[in-house]
């Protein structure tokens, strides 16, 4: 978003007639922005400034916050909960983002590829039935999956892959992976949509060009779907990374960050500081330190895959 | 397509396979919840895969329609008025900055897309404080309003861009009958926009239905939304220990059902606007 050169954000029609703005306009175009703005100002613009500002204070959310300078950073930079909460979500990200993503592309891919233009159509709806599932309702329900003798051991049971009688979310060496891989098979129904729009969009020219090159199914995906469906795979990629600092329920609901410090991610050890222990300045210079690094990985990643972009309209 | 007739039987059988396996695998938690709600502790326990039916019939679905309905309407009242704001006021905008000329045009648009960047979980302890000092805290309010505000920038977000897809002869007809601009927002954009409204709308609507942490803040236990409701799950006293998980996956089924009914009536929508290609950078 931000290292794209600044859209033109003119109307379409003003692009074409010099249409100036006058007072008038002006005043009613406010008057249709003031609903977004009142709203976004008291409850978007001004708790963030709140944020900012109290990340510096002593602030315990009941008596007048007192300016601290870097004194929350600076306990954050000795405290080693804060740092393994980081490696926690580390391994989160690199292992739950190209689990989510790889398994949404290769249903879009398989469902794209299927002849029948209403066998594309009954996967795309079954697959989206899983939208329907509140995200808090599916965590409970893996919360029973994985109890001693619950359906995970049930299964393993039935596959002969041994009797465990581990309680996975309890078990410090099972509980971060428990929750890292809840969700199998993985496939976002968001993300595959998304996938399957980009893919539907490809032009029947170039996969007629690539058939009559004798393209191979797999080389096909690598050199002529993949790299056309950039756009979508960069928005799900950002989105993701997004989403996962911000993933809050799992580890509250299920772990409580337990067994110890095990399952403890920036967010929950924020949550934490603030509503437990009332240390609401130190959870925000949390915030403030993860709001940062999501920010920077975020934009890290769009230049990243725009610049591959780029490289390859210039070869096209 | 040109190449089913060209696709080998056996590979075709393969392709069909793996997705109905794998979507088996994704729908398999929503089966398991149902089919657990219908049976007692002690059939889960013989098996948590078969279908069983308790005495009487759905007597766990009964019990546990008592145990949340009250907090279904509750949440449903919260969402209702929040989800009309976010397409109502978000359309609105995105018109102005689609379709109109003025002055603070530039910095309006980035001031609220710049919204995009600030993550929830930044905002969530001074929206709390701030929630509380307004003196909201444990009413519907409470929800409402930030809800609103938060939906916001995605809403602007795709409908900006649907909005610039119209064709311009459209309003340029509707300026030349003398239509106002919000003649024109009302009888030309809204009925062309359905699909992209339903489709936020829908995905406003599941964010919400099941969202946990800002409504355990600042509601009591005695408003609780459904997602508290089965969150903070406390078993009625009726109920013997070993059946309680049946009770459970009974209201959670019970509060998936309306999603599933909404998704049933707006899918053709919902497929088509997310077909539509908005989402991409």
């Amino acid at each position: 978003m931000t290292d794209e050169p600044a859209p033109d954000v003119r109307p379409a029609a003003s692009r074409r007639r010099a249409n100036r703005p006058t007072l008038s306009r002006t005043l009613l175009a406010w008057a249709f922005l003031a609903p977004t703005v009142v709203f976004v100002g008291v409850f978007a613009y001004w708790p963030a400034v709140r944020a900012l500002e109290g990340a510096f204070t002593n602030w315990d959310g009941v008596s007048v916050p007192q300016w601290i300078g870097l004194g929350n950073f600076r306990s954050l930079f000795h405290d080693h909960i804060f740092f393994q909460s980081f490696v926690h979500l580390f391994w989160w990200t690199i292992i739950g983002i190209p689990l989510g993503m790889g398994a949404s592309l290769l249903v879009a891919l398989l469902i794209y590829r299927l002849g029948s233009r209403r066998a594309q159509y009954a996967f795309r709806v079954a697959f989206s039935l899983t939208l329907c599932l509140p995200g808090i309702v599916g965590i409970l329900t893996w919360s029973y999956f994985y109890q001693t003798g619950g359906v995970v051991d049930a299964v393993m049971t039935d596959l002969g892959l041994g009797h465990s009688s581990t309680s996975w979310l309890a078990n410090p060496h099972t509980a971060l992976w428990a929750l890292i891989l809840m969700g199998f098979p993985w496939v976002g129904a968001f993300a595959m949509l998304v996938f399957y729009a980009g893919l539907q969009a490809i032009p029947q020219e170039i996969i007629d060009a690539a058939a009559v090159d004798g393209v191979t199914s797999l080389k096909r995906v690598w050199h002529v779907e993949l790299p056309l469906i950039r756009g979508q795979l960069k928005v799900i990629l950002v989105l993701s990374i997004i989403g996962i600092t911000q993933n809050l329920l799992p580890p509250l609901l299920l772990t409580q960050g337990g067994p110890g410090y095990d399952t403890y991610t920036p967010v929950l050890y924020m949550y934490n500081s603030a509503f437990d222990y009332a240390r609401m300045g130190f959870a925000l210079a949390i915030a403030f330190v993860l709001f940062l690094i999501s920010l920077i990985l975020a934009i890290a990643t769009m230049r990243f895959l725009r610049s591959d972009t780029d490289n390859r309209r210039k070869v096209a | 397509m040109s190449r089913p007739q060209s696709m080998h039987f056996g590979r075709r059988v393969i392709h069909y396979s793996a997705l109905l396996a794998i979507g088996i695998l994704a729908l398999f938690p929503m089966y398991f919840m149902a089919i657990t709600g219908l049976k007692t502790g002690v059939q889960l326990q013989a098996n948590p895969f078969n279908i069983a039916i308790a005495h009487p019939f759905g007597t766990f679905y009964v019990a546990a329609w008592h145990y949340i309905a009250g907090d279904l309407l509750r949440t449903a009242i919260i969402i209702a008025p929040s989800v009309a704001g976010i397409i109502f006021f978000g359309m609105m905008s995105a018109y102005a900055l689609a379709r109109m000329e003025f002055y603070g045009r530039t910095v309006v648009f980035y001031a609220i897309f710049g919204l995009l960047l600030i993550p929830s979980f930044l905002v969530l302890i001074p929206l709390f404080l701030e929630v509380k000092g307004m003196g909201l805290q444990n009413s519907l309010f409470s929800l409402i309003l930030p809800y609103v505000a938060g939906g916001q920038a995605f809403a602007m977000f795709i409908f900006r861009s649907s909005i610039e897809g119209l064709p311009d002869e459209l309003f340029e007809a509707g300026r030349l009958d003398g239509a106002s601009h919000f003649r024109m927002l009302w009888s030309i954009v809204m009925p062309l926009s359905k699909p992209i409204m339903i489709v936020i709308g829908l995905i406003n609507v599941t964010a919400f239905w099941g969202d946990y942490v800002f409504p355990s803040l600042v509601l009591s236990a005695s408003k609780s939304t459904a997602a508290m409701a089965i969150g903070n799950f406390q078993p009625p006293v009726s109920i013997t220990s070993i059946d309680v998980v049946n009770l459970q996956f009974a209201a959670y089924t019970i509060v998936a059902i309306p999603m599933v009914l909404l998704f049933i009536i707006f899918l053709r929508y919902f497929i088509s606007g997310m077909a539509s290609g908005a989402v991409k950078m």
